[in-house]
């Protein structure tokens, strides 16, 4: 009365080549059933298209909107970085300090450890920028003496706002410096914009996981109260629970998957739907900008999770239901 | 093969479906369990399963107090076990052949050994030309002869039926007792419960019988 029930007929003791045939054996029917239920899970599903295919549609929806938002943020994140790459500091020398005095203070500077870079602009050389900018050429050659101060140009190495705060402080103090400049509020803000996106894409992502689950679950347990009369017989008659469960695990697995096609497919119609107007919209600002797309390993990840969550909702609506499912 | 010490069945905390049964049947035994319906037949034989546990005494199947297999372990004691069903519990959306090889894939055999176990199961019961039609298109007789392919399939050394003959007519029903009487031969130990009498004197088995759930009769068959 034993599992292999046939080989106990061999009167020599079952020794330990014979149990790793058994083992063999029994890992052999483990990948041959979950091969067989894949497949079979599949061929359900084909032989259901729509209903299958609204599954999938649900699950996309549901999809696409956090990655969407996602993908917006990420591009804004690669703005920001460019803004903070972008983000100095510029120090205004006293106007008593001349051309060699500045080009010291400059290498002073250059020399901490916490300024990744410098730039000088002489008095003569802003003034030059300043007429050019301006079209004020013949105004400003009027002035005797030149107004404009020496400026330095600071590229911090960590763009963190409390640190620039606490590096234009430090700096006003050196002797030769008049003021430190820092325009902080609107990469603040940019950041803290940032930051509420990620948070809502976040909230989003898990509330719309959790759809993916309801949706996945409710459509298991239809298929599991179809099926009903199958799981009490195969309980009848041996089956365990994870044997009992696999069918429907799969079928979960592969209406993620579904869903995370249609979601990438209804991500990459979107994004060229929108590439033309927001590339000529950012031309019209002088920008050069296109729409970010999700990539191989976004695209991954993105099948991986939906997949994943297709399964996990098998998971919880088969266990649950199983519980209920005596045999008669 | 299998012992029954006291025991008694509660449903609802009022009604004694059984109460004080003791027997023992022996290895390879074949025995009748009879009584007006209601005596109790079905919950014995569904104690025997484990599908439900003795509101008191003891259950023994071949030497092991059921009620203490863990409920994981549940799945191997009934693989142990062939079961008989009046109503025979086919599956229709599959064919015949799949019907009895289903013990087998839930036992994970490969498709080779379960092909000639179920070809052998399906003749030993007269079906081996219909293994591809649906149970849908075959009268009760056979219907109940596959349920029986698919009890057997697996060679279990404990063969339990619940009215198999139910709803056949007296040449059917002698037809299936004698397959069961064929297995018996061959070592296998059989429990069938019917309340064809006539059918049953005939046989001339031990027999147990029933009423309100206790035993009244124990009868050793010739």
């Amino acid at each position: 009365m034993s599992k292999a029930g046939e080989r106990q007929q061999v009167t020599r003791p079952r020794g330990a080549r014979q149990q790793s045939v058994e083992t063999q054996a029994q890992w052999q029917a483990w990948s041959r059933h979950h091969r067989a239920m894949c497949s079979d899970s599949l061929r359900r599903l084909v032989k259901q298209p729509v209903g299958s295919l609204l599954t999938m549609l649900a699950i996309a929806i549901a999809l696409v909107l956090p990655s969407a938002l996602w993908l917006t943020l990420d591009s804004a994140r690669l703005v920001s970085a460019e803004l903070d790459a972008s983000a100095t500091l510029t120090a205004y020398l006293e106007s008593r300090v001349d051309e060699g005095e500045a080009g010291r203070i400059q290498q002073a500077l250059e020399a901490q450890p916490d300024i990744a870079a410098t730039r000088l602009i002489t008095a003569s050389e802003g003034m030059e920028e300043f007429q050019q900018a301006l079209g004020l050429e013949d105004a400003l050659a009027r002035l005797d003496t030149n107004p404009l101060p020496a400026t330095v140009v600071i590229t911090p190495t960590d763009p963190l706002p409390e640190k620039m705060r606490a590096l234009a402080e430090r700096l006003g103090e050196m002797s030769g410096v008049e003021e430190v400049r820092l325009d902080l509020a609107w990469v603040e803000r940019l950041r803290q914009l940032t930051e509420v996106g990620r948070r809502v894409t976040f909230a989003l992502a898990v509330l719309f996981g959790l759809g993916v689950l309801l949706v996945v679950g409710n459509t298991i347990r239809l298929a599991v109260e179809n099926r009903r009369k199958e799981i009490e017989v195969v309980t009848l008659i041996g089956a365990t629970h994870a044997f009992v469960r696999r069918p429907f695990l799969y079928s979960g697995a592969w209406y993620g998957m579904g869903g995370g096609l249609i979601a990438l497919l209804l991500l990459t119609l979107g994004s060229d739907w929108l590439a033309t107007p927001v590339a000529a919209l950012a031309e019209s600002y002088g920008a050069h900008y296109t729409l970010p797309n999700l990539g191989l390993v976004g695209s991954t990840t993105l099948l991986s999770c939906s997949t994943i969550l297709g399964w996990l909702g098998a998971w919880i609506a088969v266990s649950r239901h199983l519980a209920g499912i005596k045999p008669r | 093969m299998i012992e029954f010490d006291n025991v008694g069945k509660r449903y609802g905390g009022r009604f004694d479906a059984l109460a004080h049964l003791s027997f023992r049947i022996e290895r390879g035994e074949m025995v009748f369990l009879t009584g007006h319906s209601g005596a109790g037949k079905s919950s014995l034989l569904r104690l025997v399963m484990r599908l439900e546990r003795p509101s008191r005494g003891r259950v023994l199947v071949a030497g092991h107090d059921i009620d203490r297999l863990h409920h994981s372990q549940l799945p191997f004691y009934r693989r142990q076990i062939g079961v008989v069903f009046q109503d025979h519990q086919l599956l229709f959306d599959r064919s015949i052949y799949h019907n009895v090889a289903l013990p087998l894939e839930i036992r994970g055999l490969s498709p080779r050994d379960t092909a000639r176990r179920v070809r052998a199961a399906l003749d030993k019961v007269g079906l081996l030309h219909r293994e591809k039609a649906l149970p849908i298109e075959l009268s009760g007789g056979e219907q109940q002869r596959v349920g029986i392919a698919r009890a057997v399939v697996n060679k279990p050394s404990l063969l339990l039926a619940d009215e198999p003959t139910g709803n056949l007519d007296p040449q059917l029903s002698a037809d299936i007792m004698a397959l069961f009487e064929d297995f018996h031969h061959i070592g296998t130990t059989v429990m069938i419960a019917s309340h064809d009498l006539a059918l049953i004197a005939r046989l001339r088995h031990r027999t147990l019988r029933l009423r309100d759930g206790r035993l009244v009769a124990d009868e050793e068959g010739a």
